[in-house]
Protein backbone atom coordinates (compact mmCIF):
# COMPACT_ATOMS: atom_id res chain seq x y z
CA UNK A 1 0.00 0.00 0.00
CA UNK A 2 1.15 3.68 -0.26
CA UNK A 3 0.32 6.44 1.38
CA UNK A 4 0.02 9.45 -0.73
CA UNK A 5 -0.38 13.57 0.00
CA UNK A 6 -3.54 15.26 -1.15
CA UNK A 7 -2.15 18.11 -3.52
CA UNK A 8 -5.79 19.48 -4.56
CA UNK A 9 -9.07 18.52 -4.70
CA UNK A 10 -11.20 20.37 -7.70
CA UNK A 11 -14.90 20.61 -8.09
CA UNK A 12 -16.45 20.90 -11.51
CA UNK A 13 -20.00 20.46 -10.03
CA UNK A 14 -21.46 19.89 -6.70
CA UNK A 15 -21.34 16.13 -7.89
CA UNK A 16 -18.34 16.50 -9.84
CA UNK A 17 -14.62 16.47 -8.89
CA UNK A 18 -10.71 15.81 -9.73
CA UNK A 19 -8.63 14.36 -6.72
CA UNK A 20 -5.42 15.14 -7.25
CA UNK A 21 -2.64 13.48 -5.11
CA UNK A 22 1.72 13.17 -4.61
CA UNK A 23 2.51 10.42 -7.08
CA UNK A 24 5.44 9.00 -4.63
CA UNK A 25 7.06 6.31 -6.66
CA UNK A 26 3.87 5.04 -7.98
CA UNK A 27 4.37 3.54 -11.75
CA UNK A 28 1.57 2.97 -14.01
CA UNK A 29 0.38 2.26 -17.93
CA UNK A 30 -2.45 4.35 -19.06
CA UNK A 31 -5.69 2.48 -18.26
CA UNK A 32 -4.74 2.01 -14.88
CA UNK A 33 -6.71 2.05 -11.83
CA UNK A 34 -5.43 2.43 -7.98
CA UNK A 35 -8.10 1.61 -5.25
CA UNK A 36 -8.30 4.56 -2.95
CA UNK A 37 -9.38 3.80 0.84
CA UNK A 38 -11.05 5.94 2.93
CA UNK A 39 -10.12 6.16 6.55
CA UNK A 40 -13.21 2.96 7.57
CA UNK A 41 -10.81 1.01 5.01
CA UNK A 42 -13.18 0.78 2.60
CA UNK A 43 -11.88 0.61 -1.32
CA UNK A 44 -12.79 1.64 -4.56
CA UNK A 45 -10.78 1.59 -7.74
CA UNK A 46 -10.36 4.88 -9.39
CA UNK A 47 -8.83 4.52 -12.77
CA UNK A 48 -6.25 7.16 -13.63
CA UNK A 49 -6.46 10.19 -15.39
CA UNK A 50 -2.62 11.71 -15.01
CA UNK A 51 -0.11 10.99 -18.06
CA UNK A 52 2.61 8.84 -17.39
CA UNK A 53 4.88 11.98 -17.37
CA UNK A 54 3.32 14.28 -14.54
CA UNK A 55 4.08 14.34 -11.43
CA UNK A 56 1.23 14.23 -9.79
CA UNK A 57 -2.06 11.59 -9.72
CA UNK A 58 -5.37 12.77 -11.15
CA UNK A 59 -8.84 11.26 -10.74
CA UNK A 60 -11.87 12.16 -11.79
CA UNK A 61 -14.66 11.32 -9.33
CA UNK A 62 -18.34 10.94 -9.25
CA UNK A 63 -19.90 11.63 -5.65
CA UNK A 64 -22.09 8.51 -5.27
CA UNK A 65 -25.46 9.31 -2.81
CA UNK A 66 -24.23 7.46 0.75
CA UNK A 67 -21.13 6.55 -0.76
CA UNK A 68 -18.19 6.19 1.79
CA UNK A 69 -14.65 6.16 -0.44
CA UNK A 70 -16.39 9.11 -2.46
CA UNK A 71 -17.47 11.34 -0.40
CA UNK A 72 -14.57 10.75 2.02
CA UNK A 73 -12.11 11.62 -0.58
CA UNK A 74 -14.69 14.35 -1.39
CA UNK A 75 -13.48 16.07 1.94
CA UNK A 76 -10.28 15.56 2.02
CA UNK A 77 -8.14 19.00 2.48
CA UNK A 78 -4.47 19.93 0.51
CA UNK A 79 -2.35 17.98 2.69
CA UNK A 80 -4.41 14.99 4.29
CA UNK A 81 -3.01 11.67 3.03
CA UNK A 82 -5.20 9.12 1.08
CA UNK A 83 -4.27 5.31 1.18
CA UNK A 84 -3.73 3.65 -2.44
CA UNK A 85 -3.18 0.59 -3.63
CA UNK A 86 -0.34 -0.17 -6.20
CA UNK A 87 -1.92 0.04 -9.74
CA UNK A 88 -3.62 -2.58 -11.34
CA UNK A 89 -6.10 -2.89 -14.26
CA UNK A 90 -7.24 -4.73 -17.27
CA UNK A 91 -8.11 -1.88 -19.71
CA UNK A 92 -5.63 -0.66 -21.67
CA UNK A 93 -6.25 2.21 -24.31
CA UNK A 94 -4.43 2.21 -27.68
CA UNK A 95 -2.30 -0.86 -26.34
CA UNK A 96 -2.59 -3.18 -29.02
CA UNK A 97 0.36 -3.25 -31.10
CA UNK A 98 0.19 -2.02 -34.33
CA UNK A 99 -3.52 -0.86 -34.46
CA UNK A 100 -5.52 2.46 -34.60
CA UNK A 101 -8.06 3.15 -31.57
CA UNK A 102 -11.71 4.27 -31.53
CA UNK A 103 -12.25 5.79 -28.12
CA UNK A 104 -15.73 6.35 -26.13
CA UNK A 105 -16.94 7.63 -23.07
CA UNK A 106 -19.28 8.64 -20.61
CA UNK A 107 -18.79 10.38 -17.55
CA UNK A 108 -16.30 10.00 -15.65
CA UNK A 109 -15.07 7.19 -17.87
CA UNK A 110 -13.12 9.42 -19.80
CA UNK A 111 -10.36 9.51 -17.30
CA UNK A 112 -8.37 6.50 -19.00
CA UNK A 113 -8.45 8.26 -22.09
CA UNK A 114 -7.20 11.27 -20.70
CA UNK A 115 -4.56 9.19 -19.09
CA UNK A 116 -3.49 7.75 -22.87
CA UNK A 117 -3.51 11.31 -24.61
CA UNK A 118 -1.73 12.80 -21.80
CA UNK A 119 0.94 9.99 -21.87
CA UNK A 120 0.85 9.75 -25.62
CA UNK A 121 0.79 12.89 -27.49
CA UNK A 122 1.51 11.44 -30.78
CA UNK A 123 -1.15 8.60 -30.56
CA UNK A 124 -4.33 10.44 -30.93
CA UNK A 125 -7.18 8.22 -31.75
CA UNK A 126 -9.63 8.32 -35.10
CA UNK A 127 -12.09 9.17 -33.23
CA UNK A 128 -13.21 9.93 -29.71
CA UNK A 129 -16.74 9.96 -28.53
CA UNK A 130 -17.64 11.34 -24.88
CA UNK A 131 -20.69 11.70 -23.42
CA UNK A 132 -22.19 13.59 -20.87
CA UNK A 133 -25.81 15.54 -19.40
CA UNK A 134 -24.57 18.90 -19.41
CA UNK A 135 -21.26 20.43 -20.97
CA UNK A 136 -20.33 21.70 -17.45
CA UNK A 137 -19.77 17.99 -16.61
CA UNK A 138 -17.45 17.33 -19.27
CA UNK A 139 -13.86 16.99 -17.92
CA UNK A 140 -10.81 18.94 -19.50
CA UNK A 141 -13.17 19.36 -22.78
CA UNK A 142 -10.64 21.74 -24.03
CA UNK A 143 -8.22 19.56 -24.00
CA UNK A 144 -10.13 16.06 -25.69
CA UNK A 145 -11.31 19.06 -28.53
CA UNK A 146 -7.66 19.15 -29.55
CA UNK A 147 -8.25 15.67 -31.33
CA UNK A 148 -9.24 15.84 -35.02
CA UNK A 149 -12.67 13.77 -34.51
CA UNK A 150 -14.12 14.74 -30.75
CA UNK A 151 -17.59 14.86 -30.74
CA UNK A 152 -19.52 15.73 -27.20
CA UNK A 153 -22.71 14.26 -26.91
CA UNK A 154 -25.18 16.27 -24.10
CA UNK A 155 -28.12 14.13 -23.27
CA UNK A 156 -30.09 16.52 -21.14
CA UNK A 157 -28.75 19.90 -22.86
CA UNK A 158 -29.49 21.63 -26.31
CA UNK A 159 -26.61 24.56 -26.81
CA UNK A 160 -26.19 24.35 -30.43
CA UNK A 161 -22.60 23.86 -30.81
CA UNK A 162 -22.62 19.81 -29.63
CA UNK A 163 -24.95 16.75 -30.26
CA UNK A 164 -28.08 16.80 -28.18
CA UNK A 165 -28.69 13.42 -27.13
CA UNK A 166 -27.51 10.05 -26.06
CA UNK A 167 -23.88 9.28 -27.17
CA UNK A 168 -25.49 6.36 -29.11
CA UNK A 169 -26.88 9.04 -31.70
CA UNK A 170 -23.28 10.08 -32.44
CA UNK A 171 -22.13 5.68 -33.23
CA UNK A 172 -22.51 6.08 -36.83
CA UNK A 173 -19.64 8.41 -37.21
CA UNK A 174 -17.16 5.52 -36.26
CA UNK A 175 -14.38 4.13 -38.76
CA UNK A 176 -14.70 0.50 -39.33
CA UNK A 177 -10.96 -1.28 -40.45
CA UNK A 178 -9.54 -4.31 -39.47
CA UNK A 179 -6.67 -2.82 -37.34
CA UNK A 180 -8.83 -0.72 -35.16
CA UNK A 181 -9.55 -1.63 -31.39
CA UNK A 182 -12.79 0.13 -30.27
CA UNK A 183 -12.19 0.82 -26.25
CA UNK A 184 -15.43 1.52 -24.10
CA UNK A 185 -15.34 3.14 -20.73
CA UNK A 186 -18.32 4.64 -18.66
CA UNK A 187 -21.61 3.45 -17.76
CA UNK A 188 -22.64 0.10 -18.50
CA UNK A 189 -25.70 0.34 -20.61
CA UNK A 190 -23.62 2.59 -22.84
CA UNK A 191 -21.09 -0.16 -23.01
CA UNK A 192 -23.18 -2.54 -23.03
CA UNK A 193 -25.30 -1.33 -26.70
CA UNK A 194 -22.04 -0.18 -27.82
CA UNK A 195 -20.45 -3.23 -27.67
CA UNK A 196 -23.58 -5.36 -29.47
CA UNK A 197 -23.46 -2.42 -32.14
CA UNK A 198 -20.16 -2.94 -32.93
CA UNK A 199 -20.39 -6.76 -33.14
CA UNK A 200 -23.65 -6.51 -35.25
CA UNK A 201 -21.28 -4.03 -37.33
CA UNK A 202 -18.29 -6.95 -38.20
CA UNK A 203 -16.22 -5.56 -35.40
CA UNK A 204 -14.40 -8.69 -33.73
CA UNK A 205 -15.31 -9.18 -30.15
CA UNK A 206 -11.28 -9.32 -29.55
CA UNK A 207 -10.86 -6.03 -31.16
CA UNK A 208 -13.55 -4.25 -28.20
CA UNK A 209 -11.88 -3.65 -25.07
CA UNK A 210 -14.23 -2.49 -21.94
CA UNK A 211 -14.49 -1.05 -18.89
CA UNK A 212 -17.60 -0.06 -16.44
CA UNK A 213 -17.52 2.56 -14.24
CA UNK A 214 -21.17 2.60 -13.28
CA UNK A 215 -24.28 1.25 -13.34
CA UNK A 216 -27.46 2.88 -14.93
CA UNK A 217 -29.17 1.46 -11.56
CA UNK A 218 -26.59 3.46 -9.27
CA UNK A 219 -24.88 0.15 -8.38
CA UNK A 220 -20.78 0.41 -8.06
CA UNK B 1 8.84 -24.99 7.82
CA UNK B 2 6.25 -23.17 9.62
CA UNK B 3 4.41 -26.17 11.22
CA UNK B 4 3.35 -25.35 14.65
CA UNK B 5 4.39 -28.15 16.83
CA UNK B 6 2.15 -27.28 19.91
CA UNK B 7 -0.03 -29.58 21.33
CA UNK B 8 -2.83 -27.29 20.03
CA UNK B 9 -1.88 -28.03 16.49
CA UNK B 10 -1.59 -32.02 16.88
CA UNK B 11 -4.53 -32.42 18.60
CA UNK B 12 -8.37 -31.25 19.46
CA UNK B 13 -9.23 -29.64 21.93
CA UNK B 14 -10.58 -32.86 23.53
CA UNK B 15 -6.89 -34.02 23.85
CA UNK B 16 -7.27 -36.41 20.80
CA UNK B 17 -4.62 -36.94 18.34
CA UNK B 18 -6.09 -34.45 15.35
CA UNK B 19 -6.53 -36.10 11.99
CA UNK B 20 -3.75 -36.15 8.88
CA UNK B 21 -2.88 -36.10 5.24
CA UNK B 22 0.53 -37.59 4.46
CA UNK B 23 1.11 -36.35 0.88
CA UNK B 24 1.98 -39.15 -1.31
CA UNK B 25 2.25 -37.73 -4.91
CA UNK B 26 2.20 -33.94 -6.72
CA UNK B 27 -0.31 -34.65 -9.15
CA UNK B 28 -1.75 -31.02 -9.56
CA UNK B 29 0.15 -27.89 -8.65
CA UNK B 30 -2.06 -24.93 -8.07
CA UNK B 31 -1.23 -21.09 -8.56
CA UNK B 32 -3.06 -18.39 -6.78
CA UNK B 33 -2.43 -15.65 -8.87
CA UNK B 34 -3.52 -12.87 -6.62
CA UNK B 35 -6.44 -11.89 -4.11
CA UNK B 36 -6.71 -8.35 -6.85
CA UNK B 37 -10.00 -8.84 -8.61
CA UNK B 38 -12.55 -7.13 -10.54
CA UNK B 39 -15.27 -8.16 -8.83
CA UNK B 40 -16.48 -7.66 -4.86
CA UNK B 41 -18.64 -10.84 -4.17
CA UNK B 42 -19.81 -10.78 -0.77
CA UNK B 43 -19.35 -14.27 -0.51
CA UNK B 44 -15.58 -14.69 -2.12
CA UNK B 45 -13.87 -17.29 0.63
CA UNK B 46 -10.89 -15.57 -0.34
CA UNK B 47 -11.61 -11.69 0.24
CA UNK B 48 -11.04 -10.57 -2.76
CA UNK B 49 -11.54 -7.07 -3.94
CA UNK B 50 -10.33 -4.83 -6.53
CA UNK B 51 -6.73 -3.98 -5.22
CA UNK B 52 -6.54 -6.04 -2.81
CA UNK B 53 -3.10 -7.42 -2.04
CA UNK B 54 -3.71 -10.17 1.02
CA UNK B 55 -2.21 -12.69 -1.42
CA UNK B 56 0.59 -10.47 -3.95
CA UNK B 57 0.20 -11.32 -7.45
CA UNK B 58 2.18 -14.61 -8.82
CA UNK B 59 5.10 -12.94 -10.98
CA UNK B 60 6.66 -15.46 -14.01
CA UNK B 61 10.03 -15.51 -12.15
CA UNK B 62 8.06 -16.94 -9.74
CA UNK B 63 5.87 -18.89 -11.73
CA UNK B 64 8.66 -20.35 -13.36
CA UNK B 65 10.49 -21.71 -10.74
CA UNK B 66 7.75 -23.81 -9.31
CA UNK B 67 6.89 -25.32 -12.72
CA UNK B 68 10.62 -26.35 -12.92
CA UNK B 69 10.50 -27.64 -9.62
CA UNK B 70 7.13 -29.34 -10.02
CA UNK B 71 8.29 -31.15 -13.33
CA UNK B 72 10.93 -32.79 -11.59
CA UNK B 73 8.11 -34.11 -8.80
CA UNK B 74 6.07 -35.61 -11.64
CA UNK B 75 3.54 -32.77 -11.78
CA UNK B 76 0.25 -33.50 -14.56
CA UNK B 77 -1.04 -30.49 -14.60
CA UNK B 78 -1.54 -26.90 -13.19
CA UNK B 79 -3.99 -24.72 -12.19
CA UNK B 80 -4.69 -21.28 -11.08
CA UNK B 81 -7.16 -19.37 -9.04
CA UNK B 82 -7.14 -15.94 -7.57
CA UNK B 83 -9.08 -13.06 -7.04
CA UNK B 84 -9.28 -12.80 -11.02
CA UNK B 85 -6.32 -14.33 -12.71
CA UNK B 86 -6.92 -12.38 -15.53
CA UNK B 87 -6.37 -9.21 -13.45
CA UNK B 88 -2.54 -9.99 -12.87
CA UNK B 89 -0.34 -8.12 -15.01
CA UNK B 90 1.90 -11.29 -16.31
CA UNK B 91 -1.07 -13.91 -16.15
CA UNK B 92 -1.03 -14.83 -19.28
CA UNK B 93 2.53 -15.12 -19.84
CA UNK B 94 2.39 -17.28 -17.36
CA UNK B 95 -0.30 -19.15 -19.10
CA UNK B 96 2.23 -19.53 -22.11
CA UNK B 97 5.41 -21.00 -19.98
CA UNK B 98 2.90 -23.40 -18.22
CA UNK B 99 1.27 -24.79 -21.23
CA UNK B 100 4.79 -25.53 -23.06
CA UNK B 101 4.48 -28.49 -20.22
CA UNK B 102 1.19 -29.45 -19.08
CA UNK B 103 -2.50 -28.91 -19.08
CA UNK B 104 -3.76 -25.64 -17.20
CA UNK B 105 -6.91 -24.77 -16.25
CA UNK B 106 -7.75 -21.66 -14.78
CA UNK B 107 -10.80 -20.46 -12.53
CA UNK B 108 -12.30 -17.18 -13.78
CA UNK B 109 -15.35 -14.79 -13.58
CA UNK B 110 -15.15 -14.10 -17.13
CA UNK B 111 -15.50 -10.83 -17.19
CA UNK B 112 -13.82 -7.71 -18.88
CA UNK B 113 -10.60 -8.84 -17.22
CA UNK B 114 -10.39 -12.05 -19.53
CA UNK B 115 -12.99 -10.44 -22.58
CA UNK B 116 -10.84 -7.46 -22.94
CA UNK B 117 -7.46 -9.48 -23.52
CA UNK B 118 -9.34 -12.64 -24.95
CA UNK B 119 -7.36 -11.77 -28.32
CA UNK B 120 -4.12 -12.27 -26.48
CA UNK B 121 -5.66 -15.76 -24.68
CA UNK B 122 -6.58 -16.97 -28.25
CA UNK B 123 -3.38 -17.65 -29.47
CA UNK B 124 -3.03 -20.18 -26.22
CA UNK B 125 -4.86 -22.62 -27.91
CA UNK B 126 -1.81 -23.30 -30.42
CA UNK B 127 0.33 -24.47 -26.76
CA UNK B 128 1.78 -28.22 -26.89
CA UNK B 129 -1.14 -28.49 -23.60
CA UNK B 130 -4.28 -27.91 -23.48
CA UNK B 131 -6.35 -24.94 -21.61
CA UNK B 132 -9.42 -25.45 -19.80
CA UNK B 133 -11.49 -22.35 -18.36
CA UNK B 134 -13.44 -23.27 -14.99
CA UNK B 135 -16.31 -20.32 -15.31
CA UNK B 136 -17.98 -18.85 -12.16
CA UNK B 137 -21.75 -19.01 -12.60
CA UNK B 138 -23.10 -19.10 -8.43
CA UNK B 139 -26.40 -19.46 -10.14
CA UNK B 140 -28.82 -20.69 -12.71
CA UNK B 141 -30.65 -17.54 -12.06
CA UNK B 142 -28.97 -14.69 -13.84
CA UNK B 143 -30.66 -11.91 -11.41
CA UNK B 144 -29.62 -14.41 -8.30
CA UNK B 145 -25.83 -14.15 -10.26
CA UNK B 146 -25.63 -10.59 -10.31
CA UNK B 147 -27.00 -9.61 -6.99
CA UNK B 148 -22.92 -10.70 -5.80
CA UNK B 149 -21.51 -9.81 -8.83
CA UNK B 150 -22.58 -7.26 -10.03
CA UNK B 151 -25.22 -6.33 -13.16
CA UNK B 152 -25.07 -8.13 -16.26
CA UNK B 153 -21.90 -10.42 -15.39
CA UNK B 154 -24.07 -13.25 -15.91
CA UNK B 155 -24.50 -12.71 -19.19
CA UNK B 156 -21.51 -11.61 -19.83
CA UNK B 157 -19.59 -15.12 -18.34
CA UNK B 158 -22.16 -16.91 -20.10
CA UNK B 159 -21.12 -15.27 -23.68
CA UNK B 160 -17.71 -15.46 -22.64
CA UNK B 161 -17.96 -18.89 -21.59
CA UNK B 162 -19.35 -20.15 -25.21
CA UNK B 163 -16.91 -18.06 -27.02
CA UNK B 164 -14.15 -19.97 -24.82
CA UNK B 165 -15.52 -23.16 -26.28
CA UNK B 166 -16.38 -22.52 -29.69
CA UNK B 167 -12.97 -21.06 -29.67
CA UNK B 168 -11.57 -24.56 -28.67
CA UNK B 169 -10.66 -24.34 -25.73
CA UNK B 170 -12.11 -26.47 -22.65
CA UNK B 171 -14.89 -24.78 -20.15
CA UNK B 172 -17.18 -26.19 -17.13
CA UNK B 173 -18.55 -24.12 -15.11
CA UNK B 174 -18.32 -23.65 -10.60
CA UNK B 175 -21.24 -22.42 -8.47
CA UNK B 176 -22.25 -22.59 -4.99
CA UNK B 177 -24.06 -25.02 -3.20
CA UNK B 178 -27.58 -23.87 -1.73
CA UNK B 179 -29.04 -24.78 1.02
CA UNK B 180 -31.23 -27.91 1.29
CA UNK B 181 -30.77 -28.00 -2.71
CA UNK B 182 -31.65 -30.46 -5.05
CA UNK B 183 -28.90 -30.72 -6.45
CA UNK B 184 -29.83 -32.93 -10.02
CA UNK B 185 -32.40 -29.85 -10.76
CA UNK B 186 -29.91 -26.71 -9.84
CA UNK B 187 -27.87 -28.11 -12.78
CA UNK B 188 -30.86 -28.99 -14.60
CA UNK B 189 -31.78 -25.29 -14.38
CA UNK B 190 -28.61 -24.05 -16.42
CA UNK B 191 -29.52 -26.48 -19.23
CA UNK B 192 -31.40 -23.42 -21.46
CA UNK B 193 -28.56 -21.16 -21.05
CA UNK B 194 -26.01 -23.66 -22.05
CA UNK B 195 -28.07 -24.40 -24.71
CA UNK B 196 -28.18 -20.33 -25.83
CA UNK B 197 -24.07 -20.26 -25.01
CA UNK B 198 -23.78 -23.07 -27.35
CA UNK B 199 -21.60 -25.57 -24.88
CA UNK B 200 -22.52 -28.80 -24.37
CA UNK B 201 -25.78 -29.09 -22.24
CA UNK B 202 -23.67 -32.00 -19.87
CA UNK B 203 -21.02 -29.41 -19.20
CA UNK B 204 -18.86 -30.29 -16.09
CA UNK B 205 -20.28 -28.26 -13.71
CA UNK B 206 -18.06 -28.29 -10.16
CA UNK B 207 -20.03 -27.11 -7.25
CA UNK B 208 -18.48 -25.56 -3.49
CA UNK B 209 -20.33 -25.14 -0.49
CA UNK B 210 -20.12 -21.53 1.94
CA UNK B 211 -16.36 -22.16 2.67
CA UNK B 212 -16.73 -18.75 4.87
CA UNK B 213 -14.31 -15.79 4.65
CA UNK B 214 -10.77 -15.95 5.21
CA UNK B 215 -9.92 -15.72 8.71
CA UNK B 216 -13.21 -16.50 9.57
CA UNK B 217 -13.81 -19.31 12.30
CA UNK B 218 -17.00 -21.27 12.31
CA UNK B 219 -17.59 -24.36 14.40
CA UNK B 220 -17.33 -27.29 12.92
CA UNK B 221 -16.38 -30.74 14.29
CA UNK B 222 -12.64 -31.43 14.72
CA UNK B 223 -11.21 -34.14 12.92
CA UNK B 224 -9.67 -36.94 14.78
CA UNK B 225 -7.12 -39.34 13.85
CA UNK B 226 -9.81 -41.90 14.36
CA UNK B 227 -12.17 -39.93 12.10
CA UNK B 228 -9.83 -40.61 9.33
CA UNK B 229 -10.22 -44.75 9.62
CA UNK B 230 -13.43 -44.99 11.09
CA UNK B 231 -15.52 -42.81 8.85
CA UNK B 232 -12.84 -42.75 5.59
CA UNK B 233 -12.05 -45.43 3.07
CA UNK B 234 -8.48 -45.69 2.12
CA UNK B 235 -9.47 -44.42 -1.36
CA UNK B 236 -11.10 -41.45 -0.01
CA UNK B 237 -8.60 -40.38 2.03
CA UNK B 238 -6.17 -40.68 -0.96
CA UNK B 239 -8.86 -37.60 -2.43
CA UNK B 240 -7.68 -35.16 -0.23
CA UNK B 241 -6.54 -32.24 -2.34
CA UNK B 242 -3.59 -32.31 0.24
CA UNK B 243 -2.55 -35.69 -0.81
CA UNK B 244 -2.18 -34.54 -4.19
CA UNK B 245 -1.80 -31.30 -4.89
CA UNK B 246 -0.16 -28.34 -3.46
CA UNK B 247 -0.63 -24.19 -3.95
CA UNK B 248 1.86 -21.70 -4.76
CA UNK B 249 0.86 -17.94 -2.23
CA UNK B 250 3.15 -15.05 -2.74
CA UNK B 251 2.62 -13.08 0.39
CA UNK B 252 4.86 -10.30 1.74
CA UNK B 253 7.43 -10.51 -1.78
CA UNK B 254 7.54 -14.75 -1.31
CA UNK B 255 5.99 -17.02 -2.02
CA UNK B 256 5.09 -20.16 0.00
CA UNK B 257 4.11 -23.55 -0.71
CA UNK B 258 0.21 -24.01 0.87
CA UNK B 259 -1.18 -27.23 1.66
CA UNK B 260 -4.44 -26.76 -0.73
CA UNK B 261 -6.23 -24.24 -2.24
CA UNK B 262 -8.71 -23.04 0.76
CA UNK B 263 -6.42 -22.67 3.47
CA UNK B 264 -3.96 -19.89 2.57
CA UNK B 265 -5.53 -17.79 5.48
CA UNK B 266 -3.43 -19.69 8.14
CA UNK B 267 0.19 -20.01 8.21
CA UNK B 268 0.42 -23.15 9.78
CA UNK B 269 -0.17 -24.73 6.01
CA UNK B 270 2.79 -22.78 4.58
CA UNK B 271 4.86 -25.94 4.34
CA UNK B 272 7.86 -24.76 3.08
CA UNK B 273 9.51 -22.84 0.26
CA UNK B 274 10.40 -25.57 -1.92
CA UNK B 275 7.79 -28.27 -3.01
CA UNK B 276 10.25 -30.75 -2.24
CA UNK B 277 10.08 -29.31 1.52
CA UNK B 278 6.38 -29.24 1.44
CA UNK B 279 6.02 -32.79 0.22
CA UNK B 280 7.35 -33.95 3.35
CA UNK B 281 5.02 -32.00 5.44
CA UNK B 282 2.36 -34.06 6.96
CA UNK B 283 -1.32 -31.64 6.48
CA UNK B 284 -2.67 -31.71 9.91
CA UNK B 285 -6.08 -31.44 9.24
CA UNK B 286 -7.53 -28.45 11.48
CA UNK B 287 -9.03 -25.57 9.32
CA UNK B 288 -12.24 -25.48 9.12
CA UNK B 289 -12.51 -25.83 5.21
CA UNK B 290 -10.85 -29.46 6.22
CA UNK B 291 -14.14 -30.17 7.45
CA UNK B 292 -15.76 -29.60 4.21
CA UNK B 293 -13.56 -31.79 1.99
CA UNK B 294 -14.20 -34.75 5.28
CA UNK B 295 -17.61 -34.18 5.43
CA UNK B 296 -18.41 -33.63 1.96
CA UNK B 297 -15.79 -34.91 -0.23
CA UNK B 298 -14.99 -31.37 -1.26
CA UNK B 299 -12.47 -30.37 -4.34
CA UNK B 300 -11.20 -27.52 -6.21
CA UNK B 301 -9.45 -30.24 -8.32
CA UNK B 302 -10.96 -31.42 -11.69
CA UNK B 303 -10.79 -34.82 -13.65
Amino acid sequence: MNTLTVRKVIFKTEELFELQLERGNIQFEPGACVALFSDSTESRPYSIAAGTGEEILRFLIRRVPEGIVSNWLAQRQPGDKVTASAPFGWFRPGHAVGSRSVFIATGTGIAPFLSYLRSNPQGAPELCLYGVRRQLEAFNLEELQQIDNFYLALSQEDDNNHFHGRINGLLEQIPFADDIHYYLCGLDTMIDETSSWLENHGVAYTQIHREIFFYEDGQL
Amino acid sequence: MKMDSSNQWHFTSKNEPRGYIQPQSLDELWFHAGTNCNLRCPFCLEGSKPGDNRIEFLTLADARRFIDEALELGVKKFSFTGGEPFVNPEFIQILDYALEFRPCLVLTNATEPLMNQIGAVLPLRDKPNSLNFRVSLDHPDPVKHDESRGRGNFKKALTTLGRLHQSGFGVSIARLILSGEDSASVDHAYTPYFESAGVPLDLTIIKFPDFHLPGSLPQVAEITETCMTRYLSGEQRDNFMCNFSKMIVRKNGQCGVYACTLVDDVENYDLGKTLHEAMEQRVLLGHHRCYSCFAGGASCSEG
